[in-house]
């Protein structure tokens, strides 16, 4: 059963994708895409000219793809969350990889803030796992849902974890990696066709991948992790629609002045 | 087998002496292939070897340690450095008074305990193909011949007095060969002979001596109030003075592991030619930091003085790492991030368990080749394209690709998966986490272990993202050829890290982590698989209507004067307080 999930965790995710497109354009009173929007546009980019610039440009997108849903069937198995942080650190430098490999200026800067994301969640997502197994003894997410209760001893953890969840999935105010005024496609301006479906769906995957990390907090409760993912979901999305873009140092700055700080102060918290 | 890997390096330096270019290559294969079978042999046997010195050779050692100390304040006045005549004045006085108030030994002067005979696989395997790199590099090097000669020689020697000093079990024994690796790096920084390798070297020479004063200044406590100067009983002692002692010796392995205060001398040494910043200032001579740590860590374990090292160690890994940031050299980075990683190994080293100290023996394995990859990698740069700030390497992948990759995997290994030095810092959280219950101070190494790592990642790739950047297939790509000699030991330096980073997989018995090995199989099918591709259509990169040519953005950040001086400040204090809690304690 668990692995129909993992086979199926891209077009699930491309479903959480349109659904929140949806809810975006309903907060600003508007009608928004189809809800099946994601979809349509798989078909009508497979039926594209594919055009690349090297080969190995195009490969290491496929390669971040196949990474990523890696990592997201990892969390599905219920494995060491460490080994899943630094399995999507793989993913990412993947991408980074490919951005920096072409001579295009956007595609740098793209590839530039996406590294710069990477130093600000990567410490958080970290400390949240080292919290995790503080509270349940174990680095395993099949030992870490065994246990309930985090929100009271990990509170502060959380909304370290709150914070970063808008640079993972690329909202205000933390949106800096898909500026369009600023940098174009940023990583994704010099794919086409098929490939662009990978990057494309890559994103898919990445909302699973953060919210999963939401849904652990839930503990034993699935209804609470169910719970805590719906709210901060809309959280995420409403504080989208009425924020604007911050600057990719002044990003940085927040995390590693707000929210480490606080993810600091709650695992000092637990173990005095 | 001990006394072949000193003395083997020894009788080579003088052979290359007299010899051509072939015969130097025939002789420093020699040295590396006989080194790496008895360092590996070595290993394989467990038994623990102590001898002692013959009554001669330590009149000698004494002698010769009088005529190096001599040799400083002569070196301080030819130059005009009054910091180096008062330090070298100041251990020629301690030095004497040392040997006279050295109780006569009744343990023995040498010791091969497990430590030092992993610390032999690193000095000969990575040490042993510096040197059959620095032939090659010496051949383009514009001075006289004999001076070439030299320098390989001296390479040679190098070797062989860090074989000694990782089996030195007495303290002064141990102080004279520090002062020998302290004499290597001042004549092979000023190899050049021009204004700036003289004041760096000078500035290597009074910094390192500063070392030199507290083991000086820790053996006389030994000796005077614990009645002892050999390592192994002066251990097994407790309470009294030893912990200040101990913080005394712990001080000269930051000075050597040259922590911040003290980083200024190994960015100094970076004018030297490349085959000493390889071997030198990262991959033999700065492990002496931790090797000394690991020493003393059986004494450190969870008192106050171990805690105080761990968070020093721990913070000079994020202060450093922040600081190469700002820097555009290439081989400064690469410093920098040396000593940042030698702040980790002695972090690790100094908390003291069974587990986090083989950590910190893994670290320094796996940094010495990576460190020595990278560095042999730069040396090309320097020598086949006459590059050497990261600002003019700008689509780099373009004219030298064979080079690059080395970089890159250089880099790779030093922060991804599947790499050794990448499952070190991993197995180091996994450690420090479960130790947080009992010792809540850990946490400042946890945090400090985290975004350090992180901040690497940044400082590597960033380095990257100036050397890739290749230009569309529509392009012409020209072929690069490596010379040999610098080929061979690159080539064989990647083997040995992809090796070794399987190796230590395997041995975990972990079936999760050998996932973590399936990126390699991506690198390795690469090829076929770009071969597939030949049947997309090619374009060129679009500007967005712009005409400008493409410029790679690096990022910078260089801390404002104030917070670098607070971060100066905070280190030296931090440096003083070792000494301060050693005595309390």
């Amino acid at each position: 059963m668990i692995w129909v999930w993992i086979a199926l965790a891209p077009i699930l995710g491309g479903l959480v994708y349109g659904g929140e497109r949806v809810l975006r354009a309903r907060m600003q009173r508007r009608l928004g895409p189809p809800f099946l929007q994601p979809f349509y546009d798989m078909f009508k980019l497979l039926d594209k000219r594919t055009l690349i610039v090297h080969a190995p440009h195009a490969l290491l997108a496929v390669a971040h793809f196949f990474a990523l849903w890696f990592s997201v069937a990892a969390i599905f198995l219920g494995w060491n969350l460490l080994y899943i942080v630094f399995l999507h650190l793989i993913a990412q430098m993947l991408l980074i990889l490919a951005g920096y490999s072409v001579r295009s200026a956007y595609s740098h800067l793209g590839a530039n803030r996406e590294l710069l994301m990477l130093v600000a969640y990567e410490p958080i997502l970290i400390l949240v796992a080292v919290g995790l197994y503080l509270v349940s003894g174990s680095f395993e997410i099949t030992g870490m849902i065994q246990k309930g209760n985090y929100l009271a001893q990990l509170p502060l953890l959380f909304a370290a974890l709150l914070m970063i969840v808008p640079i993972k999935v690329k909202k205000s105010p933390f949106d800096v990696g898909e500026a369009h005024q600023e940098i174009v496609g940023g990583v994704e301006i010099e794919y086409s066709g098929v490939f662009y479906e990978f990057l494309y769906m890559s994103r898919f995957l990445e909302y699973l991948f953060i919210y999963s990390f939401v849904f652990i907090f839930g503990g034993e409760s699935v209804w609470l992790g169910a719970v805590l993912v719906a709210g901060v979901f809309l959280l995420v999305n409403l504080v989208d629609n009425a924020t604007a873009r911050v600057r990719t140092p002044q990003m940085i700055k927040i995390i590693y002045m707000a929210a480490m700080p606080l993810a600091v102060l709650n695992l000092v918290w637990i173990l005095l | 087998m001990l006394l072949t890997l000193i003395l083997l390096p020894i009788a080579t330096a003088f052979l290359i002496l007299y010899s051509s270019t072939r015969i130097q290559y025939l002789l420093s294969a020699a040295v590396l292939g006989v080194g790496s079978f008895l360092s590996v042999s070595l290993f394989m046997s467990t038994e623990r070897v102590s001898f002692h010195l013959p009554f001669l050779l330590n009149a000698m050692i004494i002698a010769a340690d009088l005529v190096l100390l001599i040799y400083f304040l002569v070196q301080g006045k030819k130059f005009n450095s009054p910091k180096v005549i008062v330090l070298a004045a100041a251990q020629l006085l301690l030095y004497i008074y040392a040997e006279y108030a050295a109780p006569s030994g009744r343990s023995a002067e040498i010791v091969v305990d497990e430590l030092s005979r992993f610390m032999f696989l690193i000095i000969n395997i990575v040490g042993g193909i510096i040197v059959l790199y620095s032939v090659r590099y010496m051949e383009d090097e514009s001075v006289e011949p004999y001076k070439k000669r030299h320098f390989i020689a001296a390479m040679l020697l190098f070797l062989s007095v860090m074989n000694a000093i990782v089996c030195a079990n007495s303290l002064l024994l141990f102080f004279f060969l520090f002062e020998m690796t302290t004499l290597a790096s001042y004549q092979l920084i000023a190899f050049r002979n021009d204004e700036i390798s003289r004041a760096n070297a000078l500035r290597a020479l009074w910094m390192n001596q500063i070392g030199g004063v507290v083991i000086l200044a820790g053996t006389l406590v030994a000796a005077l109030v614990l009645d002892t100067v050999m390592l192994d009983t002066l251990l097994q002692h407790s309470g009294g003075m030893l912990l200040f002692s101990v913080a005394l010796l712990s001080m000269a392995a930051l000075v050597k592991g040259a922590s911040i205060p003290f980083d200024g001398w190994l960015l100094g040494a970076m004018v030297a030619p490349t085959p000493v910043s390889a071997m030198l200032h990262s991959a033999t001579m700065v492990k002496i930091a931790p090797y000394l740590i690991l020493k003393l860590a059986p004494v450190l374990g969870t008192t106050l003085l171990g805690g105080v090292l761990s968070i020093t160690g721990a913070l000079v890994f994020v202060a450093a790492a922040y600081l190469a940031l700002s820097r555009s050299i290439f081989k400064e980075i690469l410093g920098y991030s040396t000593v940042a990683l030698l702040g980790l190994m002695m972090a690790l080293a100094a908390i003291g368990t069974k587990e986090s100290m083989m950590l910190s023996m893994v670290l320094m394995l796996f940094h010495a080749l990576s460190k020595a990859l990278l560095f042999l990698a730069a040396g090309v740069l320097e020598k086949q394209y006459h590059l050497k700030s990261i600002e003019e390497m700008s689509a780099l992948v373009h004219r030298a690709p064979k080079t690059v990759g080395f970089i890159v995997l250089g880099f790779v290994s030093l922060t991804l998966p599947p790499f050794g030095l990448f499952m070190g810092k991993l197995f180091a959280i996994t450690s420090v986490a479960s130790l947080l219950r009992e010792r809540p101070l850990l946490l400042i190494v946890l945090v400090s272990m985290i975004i350090g790592s992180t901040l690497l990642v940044l400082l590597y790739f960033k380095v990257s993202s100036a050397l890739l950047s290749n230009p569309s297939d529509t392009v012409r790509t020209e072929k690069e050829r490596i010379p040999q000699g610098f080929s061979i030991p690159l080539v064989l330096l990647s083997l040995l890290i992809l090796f070794a980073a399987v190796g230590f997989i395997v041995i975990q018995h972990d079936v999760l982590l050998a996932l973590f090995t399936l990126p390699l199989l991506f690198v390795f099918a690469l090829p076929s698989m770009i071969r597939s591709m030949e049947h997309y259509d090619r374009t060129a990169i679009y500007h967005c209507g712009e005409k400008e040519s493409f410029d790679a953005a690096l990022v910078y950040y260089e801390p404002s004067v104030r917070i670098k001086g607070m971060i100066y400040w905070g280190f030296g204090i931090l440096f003083v307080a070792v000494a301060f809690v050693g005595v309390l304690s």
